[in-house]
């Protein structure tokens, strides 16, 4: 579903992804974590190519993703939701706005059955009330839920998330990785960039730590929380669990 | 010194063609200047030099030399270029004068809006014009409204300068009555008035606007 091969980013001097290779099969969840600046929303925009980068090759869906064809790149989009810290709804439109704008805009889908897709995923992350609302009159757990269903209606392959509940204050965090949690049963393919140790435990199928620009260690929660082998994923995870 | 009160009501009706010619040159100048603005304010934001350069020029001419100098500039130059008639004149003048600044307020409101807004839409598969049209650009006109209605009020009192080119507008009119009926004071006064009350009814109007558009979810 996702190759990622000898990719190598540089912001100016910066040398922030050094040499990744990444592997997602369809319907697997993978969970990266790793420390603040290690490279893990860099690797992430990268994948759909909201950054550039200046070596290797990202493949999706079997097509080897060509950087400078602006065609290849957004129908590419199309087929990847992504999930941001920060949410990024469209403030101007309501919340069912949102969520048909993708499909009715990008995939001239008809307005009628743009609705229909809406109404489902409003429904699937509970906000059918909210379909009127605008975004400035909701909780971060209930944007961050619109924001899902907004990636969810252009009915992507592969879902990206980049630390979905960061943003959030405490008490709101388990609404959206419930919401989360059932994408992932109905065998949605993810990847996730998170602090929720509990999360990935309970959801990933392989975890994945980054440190540096380089992927240090994966496995499953099992083999990365229990016994991790390097000693810098000990390190790591002696902080913060 | 002598004011005649009553000279202000006898002369009012007098100053009324000039009241149209002060809108007429001011709402086409800003006409024209919106245009350019928009055109400009996108020049300035390419990354290709062929556009931004041009456009950097522009507003560095006209925001660094007076709009009187500008005005005869064209009236002494473009004008007899081209046989222009003085309104047109006027009319260019003001609108090239006003689209460097209305180019510097839509650039600011579209500077202003968070680079996430535009990751959002590109992740949904937007071309980059759709994601400005769709995205961008409806948040960015909210954002420049209220430095826009002060630019129109700026225009609206600037286009008074256009009586320089002999626009007989309403500070050239008063000029003219007062100079045969010597009531400076009074002609002026009139004139005056004239401007407030077009200034308070735009206020109010921007206002208005403001308010309904706050109403559909702010930020
Ligand atoms: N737009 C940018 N310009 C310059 N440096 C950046 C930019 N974005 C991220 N970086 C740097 O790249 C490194 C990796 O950042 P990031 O991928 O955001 O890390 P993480 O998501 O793991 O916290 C950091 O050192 C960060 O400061
Ligand atoms: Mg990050």
């Amino acid at each position: 579903m996702i190759k990622v091969r000898k990719l190598e980013k540089w912001f100016g001097k910066l040398h922030v992804l050094k040499g990744i290779d990444l592997d997602v099969n369809p319907s697997e969840v993978v969970v990266i974590i790793g420390a603040s600046g290690s490279g893990k929303s860099t690797l992430l925009r990268c994948i759909n190519f909201l950054e550039k980068f200046q070596k290797g090759t990202v493949e999706i869906d079997g097509k080897v993703i060509d950087k400078n064809n602006e065609k290849m790149k957004n129908a590419m989009r199309t087929h990847v939701g992504m999930v941001f810290q920060h949410f990024n709804l469209f403030p101007h439109m309501t919340v069912l706005q949102n969520v048909i704008e993708g499909p009715s805009q990008v995939k001239k889908i008809s307005k009628a059955k743009a609705v229909e897709i809406g109404k489902y995923y409003l429904e699937k992350v509970g906000l059918s009330d909210k379909e009127v609302a605008y975004p400035s009159m909701l909780s971060g757990g209930q944007k961050q839920r619109v924001a899902i269903a907004r990636a969810l209606g252009m009915e992507p392959s592969v879902m990206l998330f980049d630390e979905p509940t960061s943003a959030l204050d405490p008490e709101l965090v388990g609404e959206v990785l419930s919401v989360m949690k059932d994408l992932a049963s109905e065998g949605m393919t993810m990847v996730v960039v998170t602090h929720e140790m509990g999360f990935a435990r309970e959801v990933a199928d392989r975890v994945i730590y980054m440190d540096d620009g380089l992927i240090v260690e994966e496995g499953t929660p099992e083999e990365i929380f229990n016994n991790p082998k390097v000693e810098r994923t000990q390190e790591f995870l002696s902080q913060i669990l | 010194m002598d004011y005649n009160v009553s000279a202000l009501i006898e002369y009012f009706p007098y100053f009324i063609p000039a009241a149209w010619k002060t809108i007429e040159v001011t709402a086409l100048g800003i006409l024209l200047g919106m245009v350019l603005g928009l055109l400009t304010a996108f020049s300035r934001l390419s990354k290709n030099p062929l556009f931004n350069v041009p456009a950097r020029l522009y507003i560095f001419v006209i925001r660094g030399t007076p709009l009187l100098l500008q005005l005869m500039f064209l009236y002494f130059g473009l004008r007899s270029i081209l046989n222009l008639e003085a309104l047109t004149t006027a009319v260019i003048a003001l609108g090239i004068h006003n689209g460097a600044y209305i180019a510097e307020i839509f650039r600011g409101a579209i500077q202003s809006i968070a680079v996430g807004q535009m990751e959002a839409a590109r992740s949904l598969g937007m071309t980059y014009r759709k994601a400005m049209i769709r995205i961008i650009l409806p948040q960015a006109f909210k954002r420049a409204i209220p430095p826009l209605g002060n630019q129109f009020i700026i225009a609206l009192k600037d286009s008074s300068l256009a009586s320089a080119i002999t626009i007989k507008e309403l500070l050239l009119k008063s000029q003219q009555l007062a100079s045969s009926n010597y009531y400076m004071m009074e002609m002026l006064t009139i004139a005056a008035i004239f401007y407030l009350f077009y200034t308070s009814i735009f206020t109010w109007l921007v206002h208005k606007i403001e308010e309904k558009l706050a109403v559909s979810g702010s930020r």
